[in-house]
């Protein structure tokens, strides 16, 4: 045999011999493997003939099993062994970084909805979810007073309740009675600082307040429990803030001397920076305070009749709340019988937390299901996002597994590029929540609860980067598992109608979903905007424009008795009346929308409106002290009769105004003017009738309201409405002034234009108004972007039929229509499939509006019919491209 | 391909006794696969790779950029055979380095150790 024969025949060998190799290896390599084997096998041949060339053979037959065998096992191209994350990682970055524009589009969108969602998240969590930083904190409840006789849930305790809460045993390991009082602070400040005086909140407790919350001072001690009652030590606990800003952290202000109201106070500790305790209101948002004194009072000996302090328990351990609150109504019924007569008062038990939340509660839920919803759309939308770049790699896909690429890593490959988005889209919406979050908070209610420790923290980040990649895996899944399905064939087949078939459908069933869920946050944000538009537009009884207050607390050791308050409070007004630009001013005990009125229960004997019901004829109203000049001051209009005469005659001073609602209630019939009404051993004359200024809320009355004159029963710490034809705000420095001119030892609080009160008291709706309308413009911009894929993408796909239809003569217009109602359809299913979500979601804000249904068919329509337009102009835009289509030019390209 | 470069030249080590005949025979000029076995056994090896082991490792080694393919073809009076040349890449040339200084610190250890017998000088 020749040379060239045994060349030939070794060569099929050889070429056989490849088949052990799995096939990708084979095409890439086959041939120069073979080439090798030949040049080994002439050398053979030439070397120890046929002979020497039978073991290159057997050797060959031995290495292409082995190696063969290893290839299939472990591939050298490592990406297909299985397992190999990490390299499938890196070669899915390097495709996204391949394609900038979808990367970007991706994690952009991401970003933003992620963001969204963090924010939410961040408050949520830390408002609603995360214990609060106290020893076992679900152990801790406050306790009310519910009078049985008259309109009043939520009263303060007596000191005798406490007394007997701290003698109870049993499930009640302890008792604390806390009081908020504001005081001067003076004195003894650090240089730095500067000594003015300034008023400060002040927490009078017992001495058991800090190991009943589990807390311990940061620097020096709490208190002892001797440190309480008539006679205490005059001690004084910093919170981490006002040491910080009134003493500079200086931490020899232990032992150091200040004074409260005038009278000297050690400090003895100061608090952990995390201690943001806040005592619970009988009405109104919780309060914190900057400083920690004790009662001065020995509970036990207190009058039962007054309320006067919330309450905190700390239950022993392994409690059941409803064991604790039989525990505490056993109580109740036992100082019921004791001080009360058995008149019906009864003690409730609320967790300290629940109390806490209850009023933002219900946003907050609200904003935490609108989050969840938008985070669907965008994982909607992903999905269609991945599932279009999925069309445009169809090809690769399916040549990739014609070179016999295992399925299982074009699954790996596409859920991997798809966590990945997710994951950088989480992270790059962390990071926007941290700034969201602040401009949030900064944003949000003062009196949000635990406001200061709303923030994105490691472990909201790592949820929301978890969020991301888990909504990257999720959209991944479906263009993954189509992948796994193409092959060349149906590519080869497909040529020219990319996009096709069954994915069709489900982009369409996608794009529906897309539309009811925004459906669903649209009608949300629509009615969320429309209510808070209500509460704009609701008048509180009064004029804010152009009010400055401010408030000015006037200490008894300086002003000893109400003939000096009175005189001061004349002073102060004289003074500010004459500072340019001012129209009015006037001082009362408690400005409008601040909670902050004293409530007493009030009957009107005699009076026409009376029933005998003994509820119903003696409400609990706010009674709040004014001076004449008060009522023009803040613009509250004088409904019957007139305002409060301006001299200080026995007469004048026993004058009062009742407002709208009580005239309503009690002198529905006759007039009330001239009413001698009895408060105490003394009787005053109703001489007019006001508007009712609320007090509580801008959008609904509050209590039923009593004025009296301030000079009658002075406060100490009036608030003084300045009515000014300048822009208020700019009188700040002229008004620091002026209190300045009549005593500089005076404090000046809370300086603020009404319209600030207003504002302060509309942040909770507005924020939750401007997160809501922001979720679902974005939601809709997400199912707009989702309808513009579709029907592009319809329009693509049937460029060849269209281009049949006009060319047999239908004119573009009825095609243009044709594809048009094609995306009308999505767009009339997925309104109706967001039916049942709107009736969901009118259920869940229900608690969040105001003066607007739930079901308000204005919005309703106005949403449906809002979103059906903007759908239709989504499909238009691509669908006019039907109309640059040139027959001729079609047929040719095919 | 050879995507890799981002991995540091530390990761690919120590290499196979393959790999490291490729790279040898690769720095010295470009080479086919044969030429490669060649040089192996002129080398006096022991162990001269088998064709499919020695392929594989060429398909591994070119898909991390240690290698390439050459465009060279032999000269037209070598007969009329297509042929595969590979040359090596300045990366794998480092690669390859970093494994002959490993090697020698190795043996450096070794005959400090009392492993090896000091070279005669």
């Amino acid at each position: 045999m020749s040379e060239q024969r045994w060349m030939n025949r070794s060569e099929r060998w050889f070429g056989m011999l490849l088949r052990f190799y799995p096939v990708d290896f084979r095409e890439e390599m086959g041939e120069a493997l073979v080439e090798t084997y030949r040049d080994r096998a002439r050398a053979a041949l030439r070397r120890g003939g046929a002979t020497s060339l039978a073991g290159v053979w057997l050797r060959a037959l031995a290495d292409s099993m082995r190696n063969g065998l290893g290839e299939r096992m472990r591939p050298a191209i490592s990406w297909r062994r299985s397992g190999n994350w990490g390299r499938d990682a890196e070669r899915a970055v390097r495709r996204l970084r391949r394609a900038p524009l979808f990367a970007l589009s991706m994690i952009g969108t991401l970003t933003v909805g992620l963001g969204a969602f963090a924010v939410v998240y961040a408050v949520v969590d830390k408002v609603l979810i995360e214990p609060m930083p106290y020893q076992r904190p679900d152990d801790l409840y406050f306790v009310w007073r519910n009078y049985g006789w008259f309109d009043l849930k939520r009263g303060w305790l007596g000191g005798t309740d406490v007394a007997a809460l701290q003698e109870a045993g049993g499930p009640i390991q302890d008792a604390a009675a806390l009081r908020r009082v504001r005081m001067t602070l003076a004195g003894a400040a650090s240089a730095a600082a500067g000594g003015d005086p300034e008023e400060v909140a002040v927490m009078a407790t017992s001495p058991n307040i800090f190991p009943l919350l589990g807390v311990r001072p940061a620097l020096g001690r709490g208190f002892t429990p001797e440190e309480v009652g008539p006679g205490r030590p005059a001690v004084l606990v910093l919170t981490h803030e006002l040491w910080q800003r009134r003493f500079g952290g200086d931490r020899s202000v232990v032992g150091r001397e200040v004074r409260l109201n005038g009278t000297p106070y050690t400090v003895i500790g100061v608090l952990e920076p995390d201690f943001h305790f806040a005592r619970h209101s009988s009405l109104g948002a919780p309060q914190t305070a900057e400083a920690y004194i004790t009662l001065e009072v020995d509970l036990p000996k207190t009058n039962p009749g007054a309320g006067s302090y919330a309450g905190l328990v700390r239950a022993r351990p392994g409690t059941t709340p409803q064991a604790l609150a039989a525990a505490v109504t056993a109580v109740g019924t036992m100082l019921d019988r004791r001080d009360f007569e058995g008149r019906g008062l009864r003690l409730d038990t609320v967790g300290l937390k629940a109390d806490l939340v209850t009023a933002v509660r219900p946003a907050l839920v609200v904003l935490g299901a609108a989050g969840v919803l938008l985070v669907l759309v965008l994982a909607i939308n992903m999905a269609s996002l991945l599932m279009v770049r999925a069309a445009q790699r169809d090809h690769e896909f399916a040549i990739v597994r014609a070179l016999g690429a295992n399925q299982v890593a074009l699954v790996r490959a596409t859920l991997l590029e798809a966590g990945i988005l997710g994951a950088l889209g989480g992270a790059c919406g962390a990071l926007v929540a941290v700034w969201g979050t602040r401009a949030l908070v900064a944003l949000a209610p003062t009196d949000l609860p635990r406001r200061e420790s709303v923030a994105v923290d490691w472990q909201v980040a790592a949820v929301v980067i978890g969020v991301g990649a888990l909504l990257g895996l999720l959209a991944g899944a479906v263009p993954a598992a189509w992948a796994t399905r193409t092959e060349l064939s149906a590519l080869l087949r497909n040529a020219s109608v990319r996009g096709g078939g069954g994915r069709g459908t489900l982009r369409r069933a996608m794009v529906v979903a897309q539309v009811a869920l925004s459906l669903v946050l649209l009608t949300a944000g629509g009615l969320v905007a429309r209510s808070f538009q209500r509460l704009l537009r609701a008048s509180p009884g009064f004029d804010p424009s152009g009010v400055l207050t401010l408030r000015v607390p006037a200490v008894a050791a300086r002003y000893p008795n109400d003939t000096t308050v009175v005189a001061l409070h004349q002073r102060l007004e004289r003074e500010l009346a004459m500072l340019p630009g001012v129209e009015g001013v006037g001082a009362a005990s408690a400005l409008p929308l601040t909670a902050n009125a004293n409530q007493t229960g009030m009957g009107f004997p005699g009076a026409p409106g009376n029933t005998g019901d003994r509820e119903h004829d003696n409400p609990l109203v706010d009674y709040i002290g004014a001076t004449p000049g008060y009522l023009d001051a803040l613009g509250i209009r004088v409904l019957q009769g007139r305002g409060f005469s301006r001299d200080l005659s026995h007469a004048a001073l026993r004058e009062v105004l009742i407002d709208r609602q009580i005239a309503a209630e009690f002198f529905a019939t006759g007039s009330p003017l001239g009413y001698r009404l009895p408060v105490g051993d003394d009787t005053l004359t109703v001489v007019g009738v006001v508007e009712h200024a609320r007090m509580y809320d801008v959008h609904q009355d509050g209590r039923p309201q009593l004025y009296f004159r301030d000079e009658y029963d002075p406060d100490r710490a009036v608030s003084f409405a300045v009515r000014t034809s300048r822009p208020p705000a700019a009188l700040v420095p002229e008004v620091r002034e002026a209190v300045r001119r009549v005593d500089p030892q005076l404090a000046v609080a809370e300086v603020r234009t009404m319209d600030e009160v207003v504002n302060e008291r509309l942040r909770q709706p507005r924020v939750s108004a401007v997160l809501l309308a922001g979720f679902s413009l974005g939601a809709l911009l997400l199912a707009a972007m989702g309808l513009y894929g579709v029907v592009a993408g319809s329009v693509n796909r049937r460029r060849h039929e269209i281009a049949v239809r006009l060319a047999l003569g239908a004119d573009h217009g009825r095609v243009l229509r044709l594809i048009l109602a094609e995306g009308a359809v999505l767009v009339v299913l997925g309104l109706l499939v967001g039916l049942p979500g709107i009736y969901l979601s009118g259920k869940a804000l229900a608690g969040v509006l105001v003066g607007v249904s739930p079901f308000d068919p204005v919005t309703l329509g106005a949403v449906a019919a809002g979103l059906a337009l903007v759908a239709l102009a989504a499909c238009y835009v691509p669908a006019r491209r039907v109309s640059v289509i040139d027959p001729a030019r079609a047929f040719r390209e095919e | 391909m050879g995507m890799d470069r981002e991995r540091p030249i530390e990761s690919y080590l120590p290499l196979r006794p393959v790999e490291f005949h490729i790279l040898l025979s690769l720095a010295a000029g470009e080479r086919h696969g044969y030429g490669i076995i060649q040089d192996a056994e002129a080398r006096g090896e022991t162990s001269v790779p088998d064709v499919g082991t020695l392929y594989r490792a060429l398909r591994r080694m070119e898909d991390q950029g240690l290698i390439g393919a050459s465009e060279r073809r032999q000269a037209p009076d070598a007969g009329d055979e297509r042929r595969n040349y590979y040359r090596i890449t300045p990366f794998g040339l480092g690669v390859a380095r970093a494994e002959a200084r490993r090697m020698e610190a190795l043996m450096r250890a070794a005959r400090l150790g009392g492993l090896l017998e000091a070279r005669a000088r």
